[in-house]
């Protein structure tokens, strides 16, 4: 397969303290990679430099053969809103914006209008099972409502990758199932890529193929949670 | 729990807490200062000797506004006006930093703590930083006493620097700043419910009435009536009826400060639905839904601002009140038979004075837009994570910034208006015109003046002038107050470039 996302001889360090020491790692185009390792072994860090969000202090990340290290940050903010979906833990929703209008954010900065914007979202939030919340706000949804507003918003510009960090971690174990089921599915069925950050063998097992790390390089053992490298 | 335990645990917190404290010990200096100050003049003792006339006129000072007993509880006055918007900084410095308060007193919740403790220690908290900025503006004053200690070739001085309130003043505001700072504390608290999981924040789900309007109202309308009504009063019940109109008054200005400070919600509340009903930018969206979510928040952040600014517009009012009677008086002179002498050199001295009060409403304006910048940057710190995953997620960071300043300035430019036309009408209502002379004299016996037709009558013809609205003077004051708003706003955008920075993903 040829790949859409790489990145090659990443290094990344916080201080004196190395985060992602030369790390090497392709993305295909519809491939889902499941990104593993203990607390503090690189995961995010490498997320956040292959979605742009962070620069790296060496190598180089290319996403269909252009190196976006050399982009402007307002050039990587536009390739974040148009061809890649971010998704966290928590903390996402803007708490003033009903369900809909969260969703329909990404598209009114895409330059829709409101009422395109709006059914879009709706629309949306349906295929994710919230399509009835869409006036209500974050505060008076549950975790699991909230998450699926989230992941609603990071697709609902039918990104090219998906960056997923711990997208079910605030989740009950079903929900977070039931959340990824979702994701897994939307992807295959549009083709998206998505590079999904967990330590959970069980939401590992979703992805095609894992790249587990350790100290900020990929994990010599190559064992991983157990899916295989 | 031991007074020691408390205090340690109060004064234990973080990073955050330490800012927290410092803001809040840095306003109780300013407000010791000034209420220190206002103690000192106060104290001034009365010299003169009723017998031949200089009654109570206190010779030691050049500066009339110290000397004259006339005027010193006008500077007294100015000063505690001044304390005002100096406590609400030290109640927005409260504010600030509260989530991680938050997640301390969860934490001692999760330890035992019941929630009356937390409570106690969140006010003892504020309580020690204010008594300490207390003690601090203490010692500020009794430095600035000695460094502005300048007699002059006279032996006279310009302020009562030779002059030191009484111990129990000292001891009144030293305490009485703190007290007033933890009680704000567990005030602020009343909506807060500390658990050992986390804190809940009740929000008031009911969007804001239009009765504020009505006490806004009652402030433009309701001095047109305080006259008459004065007068009535005044002919009907003597000294006590004189004095009821004065005490009406001051309920009339307290009423529109209120009306404009709460009404503030209001306007934020209708300015987000019009944002949000015809906005079509994310920016404009994002501004209008952040309104109608907490239109307090305007009321609660400019509140201090629109006070002085009603008395700012007041102070203006009354300015060109002032003028207008020197310029009728003069005419009056100049068209009686004899000429007069006017108030001549006094003019100054009285515009001076009531330019010394507009310089504290410009003081105030500034210390306003401080507690302003201090709650504008709280609300940043705590929606942090949001704007960084936003930022994360491609929005650009000038569609926040842009957000931000829209949800600044649409409360606050209506309600500026408001403020300076309640403060005006306050002024207006009583003092639309200016009239001197009308009065006579007579130099003949009891008899030939019994004729007010006899040659022995000096009449002086009655001269009345429009007092006009100081609208330049007014312009300026609102310009100013949305000058220093937009460079609090300008803040405000460093505050959310570093807040939105994507380290905050990790340690959010």
């Amino acid at each position: 397969m040829t790949a859409l996302l790489t990145g090659t001889g990443l290094y990344r360090s916080y201080g004196p303290t190395p985060a992602l020491r030369g790390l090497d790692i392709s993305v295909a185009a519809g491939e889902i990679v499941a990104v593993t390792g203990p607390s503090g072994c690189g995961k995010s860090t490498l997320l956040h430099c292959l979605a742009g969000i962070l620069r790296t202090d060496a190598g180089e990340v290319r996403y269909r053969d252009q190196d976006i290290g050399l982009w402007s940050e307002a050039a990587r903010s536009r390739l974040r809103r148009t061809d890649f979906g971010v998704l966290f833990q928590f903390g996402q929703l803007v708490p003033e914006l009903t369900a809909a209008e969260n969703v329909a954010l990404p598209l009114l900065l895409a330059g829709s209008g409101r009422r395109e914007a709006r059914k879009s979202a709706t629309l949306w939030l349906g295929r994710f099972g919230v399509g009835d919340l869409a006036d209500q706000l974050p505060g008076a949804m549950s975790g699991g409502q909230q998450q699926r507003c989230a992941v609603a918003r990071a697709l609902v510009t039918e990104p090219r990758v998906l960056f997923a960090d711990e997208p079910t971690g605030a989740l009950d174990v079903l929900t977070g199932e039931q959340v990824l089921t979702e994701i897994v599915h939307v992807a295959r069925e549009q083709g998206t890529s998505v590079v999904l950050v967990t330590h959970e063998p069980r939401i590992a097992a979703y992805a095609d193929r894992e790249v587990a790390l350790r100290d900020g390089v990929l994990d010599p053992t190559g064992l991983g949670l157990g899916l295989g490298a | 729990m031991k007074p020691a335990t408390l205090v340690r645990l109060a004064a234990g917190g973080g990073r955050t807490d330490a800012l927290r404290m410092a803001f809040t010990a840095a306003s109780a200096v300013l407000a010791a200062v000034v209420l220190l100050a206002a103690a000192t003049v106060g104290a001034v003792p009365e010299l003169g000797d009723p017998g031949d006339g200089s009654a109570a006129w206190n010779t030691r000072y050049s500066s009339p506004l110290i000397a004259e007993p006339g005027l010193r509880p006008g500077v007294v006055m100015t000063l505690l006006l001044l304390a005002v918007p100096v406590l609400f900084l030290a109640g927005q410095s409260i504010r600030f930093g509260s989530p991680a308060r938050d997640r301390r007193l969860a934490a001692l919740r999760l330890a035992g703590a019941t929630p009356g403790q937390a409570v106690l220690l969140a006010a003892a908290e504020t309580a020690t930083a204010a008594l300490l900025g207390s003690l601090l503006g203490t010692g500020v004053f009794l430095a600035l006493r000695v460094l502005l200690d300048h007699p002059e070739a006279d032996g006279r001085r310009p302020l009562p620097t030779d002059v030191l309130p009484g111990i129990a003043a000292f001891v009144l505001v030293l305490l009485l700043v703190p007290v007033l700072a933890g009680l704000i504390g567990a005030f602020l608290l009343r909506r807060v419910i500390i658990t050992p999981l986390g804190v809940v924040r009740r929000t008031r789900s009911r969007k804001p009435r239009l009765w504020p309007g009505v006490l806004i109202l009652a402030g433009v309308f309701v001095p047109f009536v305080i006259r008459p009504l004065g007068e009535f009063l005044a002919h009907a019940g003597g000294s006590t009826g004189r004095d009821l109109s004065i005490a009406g008054a001051f309920v009339v200005v307290l009423l529109a400060v209120v009306g404009v400070v709460v009404g503030t919600g209001w306007i934020s509340y209708t300015g987000g639905r019009l944002l949000h009903r015809f906005g079509r930018r994310p920016a404009v969206l994002l501004a209008g839904r952040h309104l109608m979510a907490d239109p307090w928040n305007g009321s609660r952040t400019l509140s201090a601002l629109l006070a002085a600014l009603v008395i700012g517009a007041g102070v203006l009012g009354y300015r060109a009140y002032m003028v207008t009677q020197f310029a009728a008086s003069d005419a009056a002179d100049r068209l009686s038979a004899d000429g007069g002498e006017g108030y001549g050199a006094e003019n100054s001295f009285y515009l001076n004075s009531v330019d010394l009060v507009r310089v504290a409403v410009a003081v105030g304006v500034v210390v306003a837009a401080a507690g302003i910048m201090v709650a504008l940057a709280e609300g940043i710190v705590t929606r942090r994570r949001t704007y960084a995953a936003l930022v994360a997620a491609g929005v650009p960071r000038r569609v926040l910034g842009e957000s931000l300043a829209w949800q600044t300035l649409t409360p606050l430019v209506p309600a500026v208006l408001v403020a300076l036309t309640v403060g005006l009408s306050l002024v207006r209502g009583v003092a639309q015109e200016a009239t001197a002379g009308g009065g006579g004299t007579c130099d003949g016996t009891e008899a030939q003046c019994a004729d007010l037709t006899s040659p022995y009558w000096h009449l002086s013809p009655e001269v009345t002038l429009a007092v006009p609205v100081p609208l330049g003077q007014l312009a300026v004051l609102g310009g100013a107050a949305l000058l220093v708003m937009l460079l609090v706003v300008g803040v405000g955008l460093i505050f959310l470039r570093r807040s939105t920075d994507l380290d905050e993903l990790r340690i959010a």
